[in-house]
């Protein structure tokens, strides 16, 4: 059976977007059906920010209904999924038997599917590196309808041009996982409030080899001497015994999420210079120098508890800029962005900077050095100083996150990911060369012709 | 105790199995995909740690009904709960010029319910204990040009499991019927409906769970069905007949 819904989709950042025939496919055979068709965009959640899961010229295929455990070995904490199982599940699946994902984004509603096209990174980039260091294997159906297996020793081509291939080299079936252990549900957490970026890439040297978590806020819109304020949390899994009494018994209970929503997108500028000046302002002034133990859910999805919290950002929708920029420089390069993005004025709801390891996939976004990430409400403007923002990150050899991107053009992302892109496109055109998997994203940065 | 769910396959079951699941009871996935159900089972048990079996079923081989059911009691001696939830919307527009298809829909969400439901409310009668529950829909409170065949066996679903309910109460044995809205599974995919007014399976299944543990006659799932039904079945007939429903 075979059913389209014709939808305007975007990514979570709600632009841009774009009229898409949509499929919900059941099974393998029904996504081999539409490739004899046209062309293919998997898609998960729809929780990357841009146009990676669009396709306004064939079809998307939704990988949320393939989302069962198919097996999972107790003793190693190696789990064996389809592609559309969520964060969500494996949190609620294996937490309580001490298994814990090894690598997370910032929102629990990923898929496996989605975290390995992306190959995804979380706080423990610096020690643990991206997703696809856990990723054992996993399954493709291949542009010829084939289902290939791949991994480090198999089709390890495939393996190396999936991960952070952002969906363009076939759709995952399923994948094999290594979980992390771990011993409550707790995450020990030390909060630095620090005043200028100098102490923070001190305190990242000082602390990083010690926390498996880190990452930094960072005030985007103060500026004089209160220019480059931030905020570092640093965090290790808690061992049971370690934690406070009161949390004891509630490390062994299953987590019940609580859940608000932003109901509608609120229709006007809510979030206008003077917002949020005083949002930032206020996170800094409420945190304090402490050490203190945070639910896993609290530490690392704390916007989850709102749902569609993309919604503030009214129906224009969001642009997420991430970028990494190399380890030499990295300080000089983040000093002159921010100080872009502070002279903008627009400033960033939320930002985040974080020291990085080693690149793992052929395109994936990290690599060692520093990242930075922002959002801008899209108004008049914010696409430009984007723009200036990229010849910024140019000028330091670094690259932006085509995860997060909506506006990166075929030059600038050339350039980007010069030597890579050229090496990602043999393997592609190895095992499709048609180009029966494309995608909107894939089109506008000259990956797949137009 | 044990659930049996005839028709697992549905993503509704599936959903209400979860809630089952997850306070402990043993489950049976019966329908007519032996990988698909094997592969539910795998996947509930490492999701909920519950012990689940599967059996197959198809709905419309009526001739092996009887075994069916004497295999699922035997595999299941405790076997307390079930829920059938197999049915098949078919097109109108076919059904309407080819009897085949719309023989199809009246007996997939008729006759075979009835085969099968029959056999097993026997087995609950002799016990004097056990609880079935039915997926009827509210499509089957009024008769409509756009989908009357599959509203109709529909209708016949919940007058059959008022009947049922009538004779089981004083056997101890509860009959729910359910009449869920618009749900948005492969069912419903790619229909226009009121965005607003699409539930999930996620929260139909947790409000089937409820019903058929509370022991409740009838429910709408989202509960506003009972009122845009409410509604719906208040329009007089010589305006209803000129509606573009």
């Amino acid at each position: 059976m075979k059913k389209l819904a014709e939808v305007e989709l975007s990514g979570f950042g709600k632009f841009p977007k774009a009229v898409c025939q949509v499929s919900r496919p059941l099974n393998i055979d029904e996504i081999r059906g539409y490739l004899n068709e046209s062309s293919v965009t998997p898609r998960g959640l729809g929780r990357s920010y841009g146009d990676a899961a669009l396709n306004e010229k064939g079809i998307v295929t939704e990988s949320v209904l393939m989302n069962r455990f198919l097996s999972f070995d107790e003793s190693r904490g190696i789990v064996k999924c389809e592609a559309g199982v969520t964060y969500k599940d494996l949190l609620d699946t294996f937490v309580l038997k001490g298994w814990f994902p090894p690598v997370t984004p910032g929102t629990k509603y990923v898929t496996i599917g989605g975290a390995i096209a992306s190959d995804v990174h979380g706080k423990n980039h610096h020690i643990d590196g991206s997703i696809s260091n856990f990723v054992k294997s996993f399954k493709i159906l291949s542009a010829s309808g084939e289902i290939l297996k791949c991994s480090r020793t198999q089709n390890s081509d495939l393996f190396w041009a999936t991960v952070g291939g952002m969906g363009l080299t076939g759709f995952i079936t399923e994948a094999e996982i290594q979980l992390k252990k771990v011993d409550s549900q707790y995450i020990n957490n030390k909060t630095l409030k620090l005043h200028n970026i100098d102490e923070l890439f001190e305190k990242f040297e000082e602390f990083n080899e010690d926390y498996l978590y880190s990452v930094a806020w960072l005030d985007t819109v103060a500026s004089g001497s209160k220019y480059g304020r931030n905020i570092l949390y640093l965090g290790n899994h808690s061992s049971y015994n370690k934690l406070p009494e009161k949390f004891k018994n509630k490390s062994r209970e299953r987590f019940i999420e609580k859940k608000i929503a932003v109901p509608f997108e609120i229709p006007f500028a809510t979030l206008n210079k003077l917002s949020v000046t005083m949002f930032n302002a206020a996170i800094y002034m409420k945190e304090k120098n402490v050490e203190d133990y945070l639910h896993y859910d609290k530490y690392f999805y704390p916007l989850d508890f709102i749902l569609n919290w993309n919604h503030i950002y009214s129906k224009n929708g969001l642009i997420q800029y991430q970028l990494n920029v190399p380890e030499e420089e990295g300080k000089e390069a983040i000093d002159k962005i921010l100080k872009k993005v502070v002279a903008y004025g627009g400033g960033s709801f939320l930002a985040v900077l974080k020291k990085m390891g080693d690149q793992n996939g052929i395109l994936s976004f990290p690599f060692k050095g520093y990242t930075l990430s922002m959002d801008f409400p899209v108004r008049k403007g914010v696409i430009q100083m984007c723009k200036q923002l990229d010849a910024i990150v140019l000028d330091y050899d670094g690259r932006t996150y085509l995860t997060k991107d909506s506006i990166l053009d075929e030059t600038t992302f050339k350039k980007m990911y010069d030597g890579l892109w050229q090496k990602w496109l043999e393997i592609k055109i190895k095992y499709d060369p048609y180009y029966k998997f494309s995608s909107n994203l894939g089109r506008r940065i000259g990956l797949c012709p137009s | 105790m044990p659930l049996l769910v005839l028709g697992a396959n549905s993503l509704i079951a599936q959903a209400a199995s979860a809630n089952f699941a997850e306070a402990g009871h043993e489950i049976i996935f019966a329908g007519r995909n032996k990988e698909e159900l094997s592969k539910i089972a795998g996947d509930f048990n490492i999701r909920y740690k519950v012990n689940c079996l599967t059996e197959y079923f198809d709905a419309l081989d009526y001739a092996n009904h009887r075994k069916f059911v004497e295999t699922v009691f035997t595999i299941s001696p405790e076997l307390n709960y079930a829920l059938i939830v197999f049915g098949y919307l078919g097109t109108q527009e076919k059904a309407q010029s080819d009897f085949t298809e719309a023989h199809k829909i009246i007996n997939s969400n008729y006759t075979g319910v009835v085969s099968a439901c029959e056999l097993i409310a026997a087995e609950f009668e002799s016990r004097k204990k056990g609880s079935i529950a039915i997926i009827s829909s509210v499509a089957g409170d009024r008769g409509r040009q756009s989908n009357y065949m599959y509203g109709s066996a529909k209708a016949g679903l919940s007058a059959y499991s008022q009947g049922l309910r009538n004779r089981l109460f004083k056997s101890g044995v509860n009959v729910l019927t359910i009449k869920p809205g618009f749900v948005d599974t492969p069912m419903t995919y790619g229909m226009p409906l009121p965005k607003l007014l699409v539930a999930s399976p996620k929260k139909v299944g947790k409000d089937i769970y409820k019903a058929m543990i509370k022991g409740k006659n009838v429910i709408y799932t989202p509960f506003y069905w009972w009122w845009i039904m409410k509604i719906v079945k208040s329009i007089p007939e010589t305006i209803f007949k000129k509606l573009k429903l």
